[in-house]
């Protein structure tokens, strides 16, 4: 009965931990063992100090860190403020309503596109500068402001507050399904508290440990990240992923080992970060909790609600035009400073890059493609195994599953796939596309697992039950009955897993060994490009693959059961 | 064709949650049992059609004709199972509800003419292509019990399902589902806690 199904069915999550656990082990060390000067590959064969030595002398050290914290501490903290404080004052009113529609697109925006879409606008000769201008300005040409890519990393921090937030509303939202927002607030204000004092000291503390280990992938992601600093962050020096990054690519072979110290010093960081950040909460924890029930009913913050809209236009604000001025910038021919639209139109550049695009394009979708199926499989096969065991013993495993989970999240990339990369060099198998789809699985599985499964788990096992009942078969059951009854969530964490591939940056660059170029890549590597028409094309091409997935993800199951009421949600 | 409990006993962290139970069902035989809420009903009838979860213990047997159900997977034990939610698959159509449960080896053809066969005598003709989430409560009550005897079960197990119908509705479901059972000739347990239930047949108190 169950026991064989149990039996079939374990191989999915040992097969997603191994996988995890090699790529994680051979990558971290891949990079730790150079970092001491151990690469055989190169002839190092010698241990010592010197890497992590002329890594910590290096002239730009000190400025590349500073830009790298203030950056990327600044974005997660403001990040994880403005989505607790968002959901707090704005939850259930029009703003919030408006926002919820258009929070899954936003997500879907790939940050390299993105980024170069803010960049278009904020910078002194952006889109904002030229509605403003002469008039209300007086620039009769760019002002000479280092908006963009400012020494403090300022821009980068902005660009990620913009991205980070959503995501993080997004998981606060996962979790306050379960929660019983109105009864809560009801009862709450029954006793006299006002509604932000109810989510203050009653609903943020019920969801705040969901939300406890996405806010720690921001912070690695924010301490880590490639292609936004790049596009948009300091450069002399840069973050210390993308000095970091340099050294990997040197054409000194030596200067790998370096890079490899670097890619450590990055993991402590983030570690020792994330570590404070625990202490910090415990604390907040003990302060706040004495707080809570002092009784106290008022509060100025709860006159704020205003702000917190406001917050939410300027997200869909800044969103919107940044995708405006890519589409406007893409079918522009002459667009002189401070017009405020262009002078000539034209296609030109949609036409000159479509054969450039073509094969970066196939890739990109074929990568993506396969790695969500995989991730899919997997997820579902994991979610499915988890209803064959006791309860008891699931508990268990489930809280070291969602750790497991997270580990490529919290592990910077650039930490670990260089490592993956020697390793697979050494193995001959450096430059497949199978190792690079692989690799993308890695980055794509946690997403799609933490976006199916509380869905996938609430789903009511009676009805496959009474299906193989019926049918004689649990596997036609599943097929016909389960999967298409969660099909509006099973193409959604396709959606997502599809633009988190898509998105892809550093595994890329090293798992593909530069054989394999994505539209993501080459955005990037045409980023710093002078002509804005050029780059805004081929920001948009970065966009569209997961824009339609989206699409297909929101509308083809409004289509297939538009005569089935129950369906609709 | 009789259904059998023998000495049943099912446990939760070693706490059993009624005294063993042994029953014969004969075919054509509705027997009820009955207890209040929470007293392990459900979990009974879990342990007879096979879906049991994992968080139980199950002693004694169970006999279908003769043969014990124990190592049999749900699928395959040809038991049958009504709730008093009616469980209708939502994404399909009221005719496709009831294909599925049609055994395979059946042509197109003959499902079809088969579905409306049966969607006339209980009153439904027409109901085809409707879907579930239109037609009203009894209506869908009637159409998840004709799906669960298209599947051709061998017994058929009765949870509760008529305590969400209101009560003139319950009446008339009751004689519905007793009339069907009796012309299929099977073996039937129903659980509930409502004494007005019971079909005649008989009772065991949990």
């Amino acid at each position: 009965m169950i026991n064989r199904r149990e039996n079939r069915l374990g191989y999915f999550p040992r097969i997603m931990i191994w996988l995890f656990s090699l790529f994680i082990f051979f990558g971290l060390a891949g990079t730790w063992l150079p970092s001491f000067g151990y690469l055989p590959i190169i002839g190092n064969t010698e241990f010592s100090f010197k890497p992590w030595h002329d890594f910590l002398t290096y002239p730009g050290f000190l400025n590349s860190l500073k830009s790298t914290l203030i950056s990327g501490l600044g974005a997660s903290l403001t990040a994880l403020t403005l989505a607790i404080g968002v959901v707090s004052l704005s939850y259930g009113n029009r703003a919030w309503s408006l926002f919820e529609k258009f929070l899954a697109p936003i997500l879907s925006i790939p940050h390299a596109g993105f980024a170069i879409g803010l960049a278009f606008l904020i910078s002194p000769s952006g889109w904002i500068f030229r509605f403003i201008s002469p008039e209300l300005s007086g620039f009769v040409n760019p002002p000479d402001w280092a908006i963009i890519k400012d020494g403090f990393g300022l821009s980068l921090m902005f660009c990620m507050i913009l991205k980070e937030t959503p995501f993080l509303l997004l998981m606060i939202m996962g979790s306050l399904s379960r929660i019983d927002i109105q009864g809560t607030l009801a009862v709450g204000r029954s006793l006299g508290y006002n509604k932000f004092q109810v989510w203050f000291k009653v609903i943020v503390p019920q969801f705040f440990p969901d939300i406890r280990l996405p806010f720690y992938a921001v912070i690695a992601y924010s301490l880590s990240v490639v292609d936004l600093a790049v596009i948009i962050g300091p450069t002399a020096p840069p973050t210390l992923p993308v000095l970091i990054l340099q050294w990997f690519n040197d054409p000194d072979i030596a200067m790998r080992l370096t890079g490899a110290a670097g890619a450590c010093f990055l993991l402590i960081l983030v570690v020792l970060i994330i570590s404070l950040m625990f202490l910090l909460e415990k604390a907040t924890v003990v302060i706040l909790s004495k707080k809570a029930v002092d009784g106290k009913r008022k509060s100025i913050l709860s006159h704020i609600t205003r702000v917190s809209d406001l917050t939410i236009f300027s997200f869909l604000f800044f969103t919107i035009m940044a995708l405006a001025v890519l589409v406007v910038w893409s079918f522009t021919w002459r667009w002189r400073f401070p017009d405020v639209f262009p002078e000539s139109w034209s296609l030109l550049f949609w036409q000159k890059s479509f054969m450039k695009v073509k094969d970066p394009m196939l890739i990109t979708f074929v990568t993506a493609f396969v790695s969500t199926i995989i991730s899919l499989i997997l997820t579902i096969g994991c979610l499915e195994y988890e209803l064959t065991i006791p309860k008891e013993k699931l508990t268990n495993d489930l809280s070291r599953l969602i750790w497991f989970l997270y580990l490529p999240l919290l592990i910077p990339q650039i930490a670990f796939i260089f490592g993956v990369q020697i390793i697979l060099t050494i193995l001959g198998l450096d430059g497949l596309w199978i190792t690079l789809a692989l690799s993308h699985l890695i980055f794509v599985q946690p997403y799609v697992f933490l976006t199916l499964s509380s869905i996938y788990r609430n789903f009511d096992i009676q009805y496959t039950n009474i299906g193989a009942i019926l049918c004689g078969s649990y596997l036609k059951a599943f097929i016909f009955i389960k999967l298409p009854m969660l099909m509006r969530p099973v193409l959604f964490a396709f959606a997502v897993g599809f633009s988190v591939s898509v998105a892809q940056y550093i595994p890329t660059v090293f798992i593909g060994a530069g054989r394999f170029a994505t539209i993501t890549t080459e955005a990037v590597n045409i980023a710093g490009g002078s002509d804005r028409r050029v780059v805004a094309v081929y920001a948009l091409y970065q966009l569209l693959l997961p824009m339609t997935l989206y699409l297909l993800a929101i509308f083809a199951p409004k289509i297939a059961f538009r005569n089935r009421k129950k369906m609709q949600v | 064709m009789t259904l059998q409990l023998n000495e049943i006993k099912i446990s939760h962290d070693n706490q059993p949650l009624f005294d063993s139970l042994s029953i014969i069902i004969k075919k054509g035989e509705i027997a009820t049992v009955m207890g209040p809420s929470g007293c392990g009903k459900s979990t009974l009838l879990a342990a007879i059609c096979g879906s049991l979860s994992q968080d139980f213990q199950l002693s004694g047997d169970i006999l279908l004709e003769g043969n014990s159900l124990i190592q049999v997977p749900m699928e395959l034990r040809k038991v049958g199972i009504l709730f008093q939610d009616d469980f209708l698959f939502p994404h399909m159509d009221i005719g496709s509800n009831l294909a599925f449960a049609i055994p395979q080896g059946v042509p197109a053809k003959e499902r079809k003419l088969k579905i409306n066969k049966v969607l006339e005598k209980a009153g439904l003709k027409g109901f085809y292509k409707r879907d579930p989430a239109t037609l009203s409560g009894g209506q869908r009550a009637r159409i998840s019990l004709l799906r669960s005897l298209l599947a051709e079960p061998k017994a058929l197990l009765l949870d509760e399902p008529f305590s969400k119908l209101d009560k003139a509705l319950k009446e008339q479901m009751r004689s519905y589902v007793f009339e069907q059972v009796r012309e299929m000739n099977i073996p039937a347990l129903l659980v509930t806690h409502d004494p007005d239930d019971n079909a005649g047949d008989q009772v065991v108190n949990l």
